[in-house]
């Protein structure tokens, strides 16, 4: 049975392809590139900025240095967004 | 044991900006020329002005000092507990019930001598993992039988209770001190180290086990080096502490009867033989006890020194803060007690320990 309807089904799983075309167009590629480098920097900001909480709550004046450094993996954010204005 | 998340780098950066807050040593330098009204004068412009305003009306002098020290390190220690989650909690307090420890010796010796409750409570420090309303209950009864049934549900009362019928017999306190300080020291490996193979092999664990192993070495040497010297017709075994790796048991009860072939099978160990060489030397030739005892609080310390700077977001930072801090109090009342009694200044110097 299974060898008599083979080469049906391949046909079958031909015609489907030829309609859908990739799963993944440019734009959903990029899209995507920029969301796990999203979620990427806010993996990155939760030890730093634990961290800079901490150091907030010893002493003031850290407020402006923490600030900073918890933002600093957004660059990974930005840096992938270039990826939306090139595809 | 608590569960989740645990959060290394809050607690790290919160350790790190207190630590520097701790006395240089030069500030112990100067500390060393004051007498103790100069020393808490010194103190009230450091980190430790609350304490010392607050317990200034109450006590004077050399007490004013211990107090303020104690309540100061009790209010650290707490912070940390506060602070942490998950496995770091975990971690830190198994090393901090060495003050419930203290605590509850405080309290056993306090009901023995019938002290007045009130008298005792100054003398605890309130940075361990009991909290106060249980000490606070532990105050109020009058007969240790009692206060071992306040422990009831704690890692204390089992051991307390076995150690409580040798008390009953021999009437004195050893067994159930000593019950104390092995539960404590039981349950500081426990689940990290079950044996050579399972112990972790590197990363912050594996340092914070060596640290530990260490701890419990070193108050093992101590104790036979003690028993050795005094040439006290004790049971060797009943002082031993399991965990360590310069001893086991048969070896220790052997070589406590043999003062040097105890020195040299301290000093031949590989993973301390080197740190501890230069006491090591003085021991045999000298034998000031008390100078070896200092060394292996400084090797303490330099562990915790290595800890400090390796492995950031994790245990290590915070132990070695917390010997740190441990070692400044230690050192500070060494000062003020040497100044109390009239010792000269390179006399107290010796006392100190810094690396």
């Amino acid at each position: 049975m299974a060898l008599e309807l083979g080469p049906e089904l391949a046909d079958v799983a031909l015609q489907a392809e030829e309609v859908s075309g990739p799963t993944l167009e440019n734009e959903g590629a990029a899209a995507l590139a920029v969301g796990l480098a999203a979620l990427a920097a806010g993996y990155a900001e939760r030890g730093i900025g634990a961290a800079a909480v901490g150091a907030m709550a010893e002493d003031d004046d850290m407020f402006v240095p923490g600030l900073i450094m918890t933002v600093l993996p957004e660059t990974l954010v930005i840096l992938a967004l270039v990826v939306v204005f090139i595809v | 044991m608590s569960v989740g998340a645990s959060n290394p780098e809050y607690v790290n950066a919160r350790v790190r900006s207190r630590r520097a807050s701790l006395f240089a040593d030069e500030d112990y330098r100067k500390l060393i020329r004051m007498g103790p009204s100069g020393i808490a004068r010194f103190m009230e412009e450091s980190e430790y002005e609350r304490e010392i305003n607050e317990l200034g009306a109450r006590f004077s002098g050399v007490d004013l000092i211990e107090y303020a020290l104690n309540r100061n390190l009790a209010k650290h220690f707490q912070d940390l507990l506060d602070w942490s989650d998950g496995r770091l909690y975990d971690l830190i307090a198994r090393y901090l019930r060495k003050f419930d420890v203290w605590n509850l010796k405080t309290i056993i010796r306090g009901i023995y001598t019938e002290t007045d409750p009130e008298e005792i409570r100054t003398d605890l420090i309130m940075a361990g993992e009991l909290d106060e309303a249980t000490i606070d209950r532990l105050l109020e009864v009058d007969e240790i039988e009692d206060a071992i049934e306040v422990l009831n549900r704690t890692i204390y009362y089992e051991p307390l209770t076995e150690a409580y019928e040798e008390f009953e017999e021999t009437g004195a306190l050893v067994p159930l001190e000593n019950a104390l300080d092995r539960e404590f020291y039981e349950h500081l490996l426990d689940d990290l180290s079950r044996g050579p193979i399972a112990e972790p092999q590197e990363g912050p664990e594996a340092k914070y086990v060596e640290f530990l192993q260490a701890e419990i070495d070193f108050r093992n040497a101590r104790n036979a080096l003690r028993l050795a010297r005094s040439g006290a017709d004790l049971d060797p075994a009943s002082y031993y502490i399991e965990g360590g790796v310069l001893f086991d048991q048969s070896e220790l009860s052997r070589l406590v009867n043999d003062y040097d072939a105890l020195v040299d099978h301290i000093g031949e160990n590989k993973r301390y033989g080197k740190r501890l060489s230069g006491a090591m030397d003085r021991l045999r030739n000298a034998d000031s006890l008390i100078q070896f005892e200092h060394a292996l609080d400084a090797a303490l310390l330099e562990y915790a020194d290595t800890l400090s700077s390796i492995y950031p977001a994790s245990i290590s930072a915070v132990l070695s803060y917390i010997l740190a801090k441990e070692r400044e109090v230690e050192n500070i009342r060494a000062i003020a007690r040497g100044r109390e009694v009239g010792l000269e200044e390179s006399e107290i110097e010796e006392e100190l320990v810094i690396l």
